[in-house]
């Protein structure tokens, strides 16, 4: 029996990958409430799934292609597309031991920075950023999530990094000339 | 320059650790021996550092986690009771009466699932099958009068009913009429029975504690984190859901109307938005 062939270790290995559906939930629906339910649903289809992925490296882009085709259905029972609200800030936890209140400050108006580019970007570049750099899928598993060719990730990516780059350097220029 | 375009072409590749063997080596080679593309790539890799250690971008809230972890406790064969929320009892009321169109709809789409239905959804089913035998006669008639039926369930259940006039506030036209109320026996206790009509045919809304009974069983429909569950009960469409501390049943016979009727019934009104995400995918 594979590792995830009880309820209780399936269960186990999938909720360790929470943070991480709801973070793509967030970024499909950018709605709190509309996410939560997606986390949900996405659990309950998988929980009710006859065929689990073997082994724990393909259960995160499992849950990952089901919250996509969930997330999907929901759009082609809908008129609009995704709609758009403010996303809360999230603090996250850092290393203060380690920096002075200098750095520690620099480092945390840079990562508000960069978080606010990429929900500056648009849905499809938002999406392949964060499944490629704060989920860390590889091409392949990324182009199984988003049922598109290799070649596709590696030229949208390509694309979103540059559409990030120049967001970023645009704000920096700004907050230099501010401190000057 | 030939090879420092060729070498840049195949940056984004290399920072992803998708080169391997010879390509990777080919990279960094070129990258130790030219100071420009050393520069580029750098800065690249500065851009890449600094996305990379922003996320987790959310996280999730603990009691999101406890109902995941509840949905997977309970495996492939069981259903969930999702927590109420919201800010008003009122609001919870209103969905009841928004759910009466959504039953139209669900007759349509209806796809018999793996569970059976909880013992209050075949209750409410027995109720309102007793109720249009006659057997049930209404203990309260107030045609279209909320508010007389809300009050006169004061003291006489252990929860509180406050129906909304739904369709007056949202303005749509009256597709279904309230018709009266009266107590039913359930789990040694009172649950509430309230009687709708609709295009002359019966709808039938059964509401009791949540500590009494809570929905499992059908199909499940997540939307604005309350979960619907979907069962056909000897010909009977029943649907049954949780919210704020109450358990509520919908029941009707309406029979298919076609895909259409959703948007017929909120004709006007801005409930397609909340439709959507109860529909089954």
């Amino acid at each position: 029996m594979d590792t995830h062939g009880t309820n209780v270790g399936f269960g186990q290995a999938a909720l360790e990958h929470i943070d991480a559906l709801y973070g793509y939930a967030m970024t499909l629906t950018r709605n709190s409430t509309e996410a939560e339910d997606l986390v949900q649903e996405t659990y309950l289809r998988a929980a009710s799934a006859a065929n689990r992925p073997n082994g724990d490296s393909n259960l995160k882009g499992w849950l990952f292609v089901i919250m996509r085709n969930a997330w999907l259905n929901q759009l082609r029972h809908r008129n609009s597309g995704p709609r758009f609200v403010d996303l809360e800030p999230d603090e996250q936890p850092i290393d203060e031991a380690q920096e002075s209140p200098h750095v520690i400050y620099i480092r945390k108006l840079e990562r508000e920075q960069v978080r606010e580019a990429i929900e500056s970007l648009p849905d499809a570049y938002r999406e392949i950023v964060v499944l490629r750099d704060i989920e860390g899928f590889t091409y392949q598993e990324i182009a199984t999530v988003l049922n598109c060719p290799a070649g596709t990730v590696m030229s949208r990516l390509g694309r979103a990094r540059g559409k990030l780059r120049k967001v970023l350097s645009t704000w920096q220029t700004k907050t230099r000339i501010r401190a000057v | 320059m030939k090879k420092c375009d060729d070498i840049r072409g195949r940056l984004t590749l290399y920072l992803d650790n998708e080169l391997q063997g010879e390509e990777r080596a080919t990279v960094e080679t070129h990258l130790s021996e030219c100071e420009a593309c050393a520069v580029f790539f750098a800065r690249e890799m500065k851009l890449l550092e600094a996305v990379r250690n922003s996320g987790p971008l959310h996280e999730a809230s603990p009691e999101l986690r406890d109902k995941v972890r509840q949905i997977l406790s309970e495996g492939r064969r069981a259903p969930v009771a999702v927590e109420r929320r919201g800010s008003s009892f009122t609001w919870a009321a209103g969905l009841l009466v928004l759910l009466l169109p959504v039953l139209v709809w669900y007759i349509v789409r209806y796809d018999p699932a793996a569970s059976g239905p909880s013992s209050f959804a075949l209750k409410a089913a027995e109720t309102h099958l007793s109720h249009v035998r006659g057997e049930l006669p209404l203990e309260i008639e107030a045609p279209d009068d909320p508010q007389k039926v809300s009050s006169w369930f004061a003291n006489k259940v252990k929860f509180s009913v406050q129906l909304p006039n739904y369709q007056e506030s949202s303005g749509q036209e009256k597709l279904y009429t309230l018709e009266g109320a009266r107590l039913v026996a359930y789990q040694n206790d009172y649950a509430a029975y309230v009687a709708y009509r609709m295009k002359d045919r019966p709808i039938s809304l059964v509401i009791t504690s949540e500590s009494v009974a809570k929905p499992s069983g059908g199909e499940q429909i997540l939307s604005r984190g309350l979960r619907f569950h979907y069962n056909a009960i000897d010909g009977l469409k029943v649907i049954t859901w949780s919210d704020r501390g109450l358990t509520y049943a919908l029941v009707s016979d309406l029979e298919e109307r076609g895909q259409k009727s959703c948007i017929v019934c909120h004709q006007g009104t801005k409930d397609q938005d909340f439709i959507e995400p109860l529909k089954p995918h």
